[in-house]
């Protein structure tokens, strides 16, 4: 499933579970969402967001368990996890 | 309306209470803790609620709160506690809270003699804070005056969305006069604007009379309380056109007003040579002090501000006929309002006549101060 | 042209998106305990528990405090030290309202500790969340209350001379229903907290122990946002029932988080109506 980077400024990806969406111009590259996710789905990406910052992406995806740590730890709510609906 | 007989501080906490007073927060202080204690007794019944803070800037703090929660609110203090508010009093101002301080003047500097009296926080009143900004202060003699001066100061407030500073002193706080007390609709109590609609509310966007009606907090408008520079929707704007913006307005709503904050009274003018000006319980004695002159031959007026500040300039100076060619100022001070009488009447010669005393000045110390520049 | 912004995040109803994204540095645990406060706050008035339009939030000045203004509710962002006299004024002259106040370590229990101390002591009612980041960041990096010894600041570039205060020891041996302690490494602990709070009367304190990479970690070594939180993670510890002797907060010991004191005495509201 390729990653969504829509002209709202969001990067979406999901699995047969969960959705993972970034939104863009929130991110200030704290890196701590990708420090805390326990399965490593998410890395740096190369997008440069309107301040000059690279937000991340849910690389993996697939490996996303929808513990929602990324969501909690994130100082900017700049990035949120949501039920895929089947 | 009942006449009873009361001490000037008793007079400005029934003042307060037909004014719609629903929140008092103080600190003890002599000469001004009666206000305190007779509201701590009485308010309760009226629906109201009085709270000793831990000190004067928790006292003043807590009053803004309590009017953007909706409630008319009042503190009373003294010289000392006045310069612990400092802070809050601007607080006040660049919020636009309507509050009002009672300030009951005693000897300093610093705890100087707490139960006796002065004038000199004259200047305490107009400039206290740091900033640009004006902040309405009235000042009575009697005890009925500090009554009614209360409930105007109220109205001030609510009508300009400001802090109002009644300056009472020890004399007056103390004495014994008989008052008149009205009730409810006997009195004009005047009540602040409020927005009549959500759509696009913004809380600092002011009407044509540069005042923005007031919501409060829980009505559902969002309101911010901000003690930045800010706009009209309460974010913070460190640019020149909101600063500039800002302070002009917040003083120009005053000054538009002025009509309605200044008064005065005269006694003797019409054929007058000679001008003693004077205020608070000073005047008492002054008034005293120009029948005396006239006794003696000296045509002697009085002019007698009960607003401090704002002086609405262009009415003074047309209040005295041109036949005086003498102005006085006869204050319990190093001389203060003669500094503004001095510049007021620049085209005459102004005089500088301070009495210190810690009791009410006797008629003799008076004509003493005055007569060297008859 | 008035433009609505569009909801994005399960959390941009509770925020004034017109001033996000916040001024937060990268990393600051600020942006985390608000997220958590305002996802118990939702559940809160999901419930009916709390009713949105009578929440009025209240800061001082600092980083802390601003949040006030970042939350799109009734706020207040009022003076120095003095957000809790304000909220005791707000309260008392309209019960109905729910308070919470925010603030820094500096501005709470430095410059306001006289006003927290009597607020507790009171049992006000009200919910006060000091954010620590052990120094005052708005203003670049002075001493702080909670500021450990020999830390060197901007104002004590030689070391600070002074051991550090636990507010916890002190808020709980005055008359507050309830204090406790949390991390921005561990949000839902902050999440629960303030939900638990929300549902108590009197005086509720929780101190939430922050990240400040940019201002505080720099000056100890933990610049990097994602080192300073995994350095912070490593020393906070939680303890289910900890009594208050076990409330230490020490970069070099450990530092305790839970819930300290959980009482429901009497408050202010509840006596002076029973006086009348």
């Amino acid at each position: 499933m390729g990653a969504t980077y829509s002209s709202l400024g969001l990067i979406t990806r999901e699995n047969q579970r969960y959705r993972v969406t970034v939104i863009v111009d929130r991110c200030k590259e704290c890196g701590i969402c990708i420090n805390v996710c326990p399965t490593k789905v998410l890395v740096k990406s190369s997008v440069l967001n309107k301040f000059g910052y690279h937000p991340p992406e849910p690389a993996h995806i697939e490996k996303c368990i929808g513990c929602r740590l990324c969501e909690y730890n994130c100082p900017d709510f700049a990035i949120f996890v949501e039920v895929a609906s089947k | 309306m009942r006449k009873t007989f009361a001490s000037g501080n008793m007079a400005i906490a029934e003042a307060a209470i037909v004014a719609g007073l629903k929140f008092y927060a103080g600190y003890p202080i002599t000469p001004s803790s009666e206000i305190m204690e007779y509201l701590a007794e009485h308010l309760p019944g009226q629906g109201g609620i009085v709270i000793q803070m831990e000190d004067e800037i928790a006292s003043i703090n807590a009053i803004i709160g309590a009017s953007w929660a909706g409630a008319k609110a009042m503190t009373a203090t003294s010289g000392p506690g006045l310069s612990l508010m400092a802070e809050g009093i601007g607080l006040a101002v660049m919020s636009e809270t309507p509050i009002v301080i009672v300030d009951v003047m005693r000897a300093g500097p610093s705890t100087g003699v707490p139960t006796k009296t002065t004038q000199a926080d004259v200047f305490q009143v107009r400039w206290l804070t740091h900033g640009d900004y004006i902040i309405p202060s009235y000042i009575p003699w009697s005890v009925q005056e500090a009554y009614d001066l209360t409930i105007k100061a109220f109205n001030t407030a609510e009508k300009l969305r400001t802090p109002v500073i009644l300056l009472s002193d020890a004399v007056i706080a103390h004495l014994w006069e008989p008052l008149v007390i009205y009730e409810r609709g006997e009195v004009e109590i005047i009540e602040r604007r409020k927005p009549t609609s959500k759509d696009n509310y913004k809380p600092y966007m002011p009407g044509d009379d540069l005042i923005p009606p007031m919501a409060c907090f829980g009505e559902g408008y969002n309101v911010l309380v901000e003690s930045l520079t800010h706009d009209e929707r309460g974010y913070y704007a460190p640019t020149n056109t909101y600063h500039k913006n800002s302070v002009l307005r917040l003083m120009l709503k005053i000054v538009k007003n002025i009509s309605y904050v200044y008064e005065q009274e005269t006694y003797m003018v019409d054929d007058a040579e000679v001008l003693l000006v004077s205020y608070g319980s000073t005047a008492r004695t002054v008034y005293a002090a120009i029948r005396e002159l006239r006794r003696r031959g000296v045509k002697a007026g009085m002019l007698r501000p009960k607003t401090l500040w704002p002086l609405d300039e262009e009415r003074i100076y047309n209040s005295v006929s041109s036949r005086i060619d003498r102005v006085i100022v006869v204050e319990n001070n190093m001389g203060k309002l003669f500094l503004d009488m001095k510049r007021i009447f620049r085209d005459r010669e102004v005089y500088s006549a301070p009495v210190l005393s810690l009791e009410l000045p006797t008629v003799k110390e008076v004509i003493e101060a005055v007569e060297q520049w008859l | 042209m008035v433009v609505t912004p569009r909801y994005i995040h399960q959390l941009d109803k509770h925020l004034r998106l017109d001033r996000i994204p916040t001024l937060y540095c990268p990393g600051c645990g600020l942006g985390i305990g608000l997220g958590a406060m305002l996802r118990a706050l939702d559940k809160r008035i999901s419930e009916g528990a709390v009713d949105r339009n009578k929440v009025v939030w209240v800061g001082g000045i600092g980083c802390s405090a601003r949040m006030a203004f970042y939350v799109s509710y009734d706020s207040a962002h009022v003076l120095h030290g003095r957000a809790i006299p304000f909220a005791t004024g707000v309260k008392l002259a309209n019960p109905e309202l729910t308070l919470i106040v925010v603030g820094g370590d500096g501005d709470i229990a430095g410059i306001g500790g006289n006003h927290l101390l009597h607020a507790a002591k009171r049992n006000i009612d009200m919910i006060t969340v000091m954010f620590t980041n052990f120094v005052y960041a708005m203003t670049g990096g002075q001493v702080a209350p909670t500021t450990p010894l020999g830390v060197k600041t901007t104002t004590t570039p030689h070391g600070n001379p002074e051991p550090p205060l636990n507010i916890i020891k002190v808020v709980a041996s005055l008359n507050a229903n309830y204090v406790a302690r949390a991390s921005v490494t561990t949000p839902h602990y902050i999440e629960q907290f303030f939900y638990r709070a929300l549902g108590m009367k009197g005086f509720r304190f929780i101190e939430v122990v922050s990240t400040c990479p940019e201002v505080y970690g720099r000056r100890i070594g933990l610049g990097d946002p994602v080192e300073m939180y995994n350095e912070l993670k490593k020393r906070v510890k939680y303890k289910p029932n900890p009594t208050i002797d076990e409330a230490l907060i020490d970069w070099e010991k450990g530092i305790i988080i839970g819930e300290f004191m959980v009482r429901d005495n009497p408050s202010y509201l509840e006596i002076i109506r029973g006086l009348k």
